[in-house]
């Protein structure tokens, strides 16, 4: 094996390691433990015996292991940066809603409050 | 009344001054200025709410109209920080939303030609409303006018989610699923050289289409 394949064997296998201890200490939801450690071990084979992915390549019509590898690699990134803005998206929608509550919460009466704020006091008055 | 106000120390103190010459209650919500807006909103404002940090003027016209409906208000209008709506035109639109002649009254600055509207923001404002009409089904002739009154029960109804620009293609669904009494006013901007410094250009438009699809999309 290359020098390359064990650097990758040991990254992959820290990322492994660091993966079960996150899911067996409840850090990582544990359908996604499980997730991240089907991929990282099949990573860890293809480090192993790069034939392997080109056979599994074959089985499917792909010629070469690494146009297979390309072509899983293209969605799977889509879609986990789908996940990511979701969930941004999520995380910036509750700050709003904490910012707005505080806002509320904390509401200054300004130079002008008075008798005016009794609503409608003028007729046409669109406020509260 | 509800100002969202961003960075408009020079301009906000005579806009609120003017407002308050005819109408006493507006509720001025610094969206997190990193300017002297909100020390210059405070001496002419009933009440002033501050976000701690930007989010937006969808979000802060909504923190401002749940805080007037818990304080019991009838009408809700919104009115830009900016000086590009007449007070007048705001009055014209709170009565007829008061005589419940409609739940929902809307400015439009194309019924009366839109001359003052600058060619590059008048195909831009056009695009937009022919986008909605495609889209959401709307049959408004200005999408994107910030001058609004809704009435107490319209303003329950709605909640605006998209923090930011896109806001007001929100509100134009809203207003399109609302199954309530809907009525567009003529108004006049004042196109300022401040305003028009400030306005959306054409990147800016793409920027609220996206979030606007995005939203939409992801809800």
């Amino acid at each position: 094996m290359s020098p390359f394949q064990w650097i990758l064997i040991g990254v992959l296998g820290a990322t492994l390691g660091a993966n079960v201890f996150a899911t067996t200490t409840r850090r990582l939801a544990p359908g996604t433990g499980v997730l991240f450690a089907i991929l990282l071990v099949v990573g860890i084979l293809a480090a192993i015996d790069p034939d392997r992915v080109t056979r599994v390549a074959n089985a499917v019509g792909i010629q070469r292991g690494a146009d297979l590898l390309l072509y899983l690699l293209v969605p799977s990134t889509i879609a986990g940066f789908l996940a990511m803005y979701v969930r941004l998206r999520r995380v910036r929608r509750e700050m709003t809603i904490v910012v707005r509550r505080l806002a509320q919460l904390e509401a200054e009466p300004g130079g002008r409050i008075g008798s005016e704020e009794v609503a409608g006091n003028d007729g046409h008055d669109a406020s509260p | 009344m509800v100002v969202p106000l961003y960075n408009e120390e020079s301009v906000i103190g005579d806009v609120l001054r003017r407002l308050r010459s005819t109408f006493p209650n507006v509720v001025v919500v610094d969206d997190g200025s990193s300017d002297g807006s909100a020390e210059a909103a405070r001496t002419e404002a009933t009440w002033l709410l501050r976000h701690i940090v930007n989010r937006g003027q969808g979000a802060a016209l909504q923190t401002g109209t749940e805080f007037a409906l818990a304080r019991g208000a009838a009408r809700i209008a919104h009115f830009d920080a900016d000086g590009q709506h007449r007070v007048r035109d705001l009055l014209e639109m709170s009565r007829l939303v008061a005589s419940g002649d409609c739940d929902i009254c809307l400015g439009d600055r194309f019924a009366d030609g839109a001359k003052e509207v600058p060619r590059g923001r008048r195909l831009l404002l056009r695009a937009a409303v022919l986008f909605h009409r495609v889209a959401s089904g709307s049959e408004l002739s200005d999408v994107h006018n910030g001058l609004r009154v809704l009435s107490r029960r319209a303003a329950e109804r709605m909640e605006i989610t998209a923090d930011r620009m896109a806001h007001a293609s929100e509100i134009v669904d809203l207003v399109t699923n609302s199954n309530l009494p809907v009525r567009q006013v003529p108004v006049r901007i004042r196109y300022s050289e401040y305003s028009r410094g400030k306005g959306q250009r054409w990147t800016g438009g793409f920027r609220v289409l996206l979030h606007y699809l995005v939203g939409r999309i992801f809800g």
